[in-house]
């Protein structure tokens, strides 16, 4: 029988140890070390402006938004309790409360339904995270994980997370019961869970 | 399971929708009263529901921020980097400053204030003591002369040359005076229970020629003391005994007058030798 094996760092406890790079440039962030912050910045500026387009819809608010959390990480560095969890969580888990306070404070859900054609982002794609095998390892997995969920399953849980529903609004929004909705976010999420912590 | 764990187990389903965000306000109210009482393994397991929650984000289309965005970024925290370095500078040089040096500018300050305050008491106490000398001095040069004085009055009231003058007054409720007259050391004039002259008015010594027709010859004024006493040292009284007839003392305006202006009070005869 194979061995299952931790694929992906961040989600287990022990990526919050003092060893991680993002540890290691936290620390030195405090002391004020802007290389520090250039590095952290390189490292995960584009997952965070990924997930806050995803959720703003709009470039130039979404830049607006990630300067937000940079410069707040920069300024309120020692917000961050290594003890209390793993960095990058912590970074991501700042930038869509961000952003979805920003979707609700300017009513964009409801322009963007208006102006669909302003969607897109000047900024082209980018195939691959330089330089982060982990972290592209990490997208593909996610991917898969909910890509194997029931679409409209796969749905709500993207409508809690990147447009900030209740259960209540996801189930108005796909017409389905309450408890149906309530069901496949619990399950879903447990099936990312498990997918996460141990590989095929 | 007790009913204790029955909660804890509900709120544990919970969880993740809650670290999703997806709980309608009612659970999420619930959820959030639990996690407030400190419930350590709903706590734990919060923070394994908002990394897992964290992966959602790699559904995301992958884009990169523009290069502005970095440019922006980066000035603006190098630019409060070195504001902040500048800050720290200023007080680290506050803090180059050793304590001790600190301690040892406060003591001199200190001394420097206790030797001004010294050469402040000091400068006093020799003005004190410069006019308590003076004082002295004077009371010195006083009793000098009153000595002088004393001893002079004593030559002339013993000395075989001097002559005795008595002066009487018309009024006899007046003591008589007596007067010492030495050609050689002056005149002494003394008496008892006299009454000051009142109302800007004073005593005046006169010296009546023996020359038929001279008038009186003015002298000092005089004034008993608060006891009513009278002792007058006339040094050099403007005539001498041998040509003198009589002494009158009469009562005139303050300062004296240079020619009786009232009839005397007292005359004595001087009597040649």
């Amino acid at each position: 029988m194979k061995q299952p094996i931790v694929f992906l760092a961040v989600f287990t406890p022990s990526d919050s140890s003092d060893v991680s790079p993002d540890a290691a440039l936290v620390r030195r962030l405090l002391q004020r070390d802007v290389s520090a912050f250039e590095e952290l910045y390189d490292r995960h500026s584009r997952l965070v402006y990924a997930l806050v387009l995803r959720i703003l819809q709009q470039a130039t608010t979404a830049e607006e938004v990630v300067q937000d959390v940079f410069l707040q990480l920069w300024r309120n560095t020692a917000l961050y309790d290594g003890s209390r969890g793993a960095f990058v969580p912590w970074l991501l888990t700042m930038a869509r409360n961000r952003a979805l306070d920003q979707l609700r404070l300017k009513g964009e859900r409801q322009r963007r339904l208006e102006d669909q054609t302003d969607e897109l982002p000047p900024v082209a794609a980018i195939p691959d995270f330089e330089g982060s095998l982990d972290e592209k390892r990490r997208a593909v997995r996610v991917r898969e994980l909910l890509g194997s969920l029931n679409p409209r399953q796969k749905r709500a849980i993207e409508l809690a997370y990147f447009e900030g529903l209740s259960h209540s609004e996801i189930a108005n929004a796909l017409k389905e019961p309450l408890g149906t909705v309530k069901s496949w976010i619990r399950n879903g999420l447990l099936r990312l869970k498990e997918g996460l912590q141990t590989a095929p | 399971m007790n009913g204790s764990d029955q909660v804890r187990d509900d709120f544990c389903e919970l969880i993740e929708a809650y670290a999703l965000g997806a709980l309608d306000s009612e659970e999420r109210t619930a959820v959030a009263a639990h996690l407030a009482t400190g419930c350590a393994e709903c706590t734990a397991a919060l923070g394994e529901a908002q990394r897992l929650v964290s992966q959602l984000a790699y559904l995301a289309p992958e884009y990169a921020p523009s290069d502005m965005l970095r440019g922006q970024l980066l000035k603006t925290v190098r630019e409060e980097a070195a504001a902040n370095a500048k800050n720290l500078a200023k007080s680290g040089l506050r803090a180059a400053i050793p304590f001790w040096m600190l301690g040892a500018v406060a003591a001199m300050l200190l001394f420097a204030l206790y030797n001004a305050y010294e050469l402040r008491v000091t400068t006093n106490t020799i003005q004190q003591t410069r006019a308590e000398l003076e004082k002295q001095i004077q009371q010195q040069q006083e009793s000098a002369r009153e000595l002088a004085i004393a001893r002079r009055e004593a030559s002339i009231l013993t000395d075989a040359k001097s002559v005795k003058i008595a002066m009487s007054a018309d009024n006899k409720d007046l003591p008589v005076l007596q007067a010492t007259w030495n050609p050689e050391l002056g005149l002494v004039v003394s008496g008892q229970k006299l009454a000051a002259p009142v109302g800007g008015r004073t005593l005046q010594l006169w010296l009546i020629p023996k020359a038929a027709g001279a008038k009186p010859v003015p002298s000092v004024t005089l004034r008993p003391n608060q006891d009513g006493n009278l002792d007058l040292l006339v040094a050099n009284p403007p005539g001498r005994p041998s040509g003198t007839k009589a002494l009158a003392i009469t009562e005139e305006p303050e300062g004296g007058s240079p020619q009786p202006t009232t009839a005397p009070i007292w005359v004595g005869a001087v009597a040649g030798k």
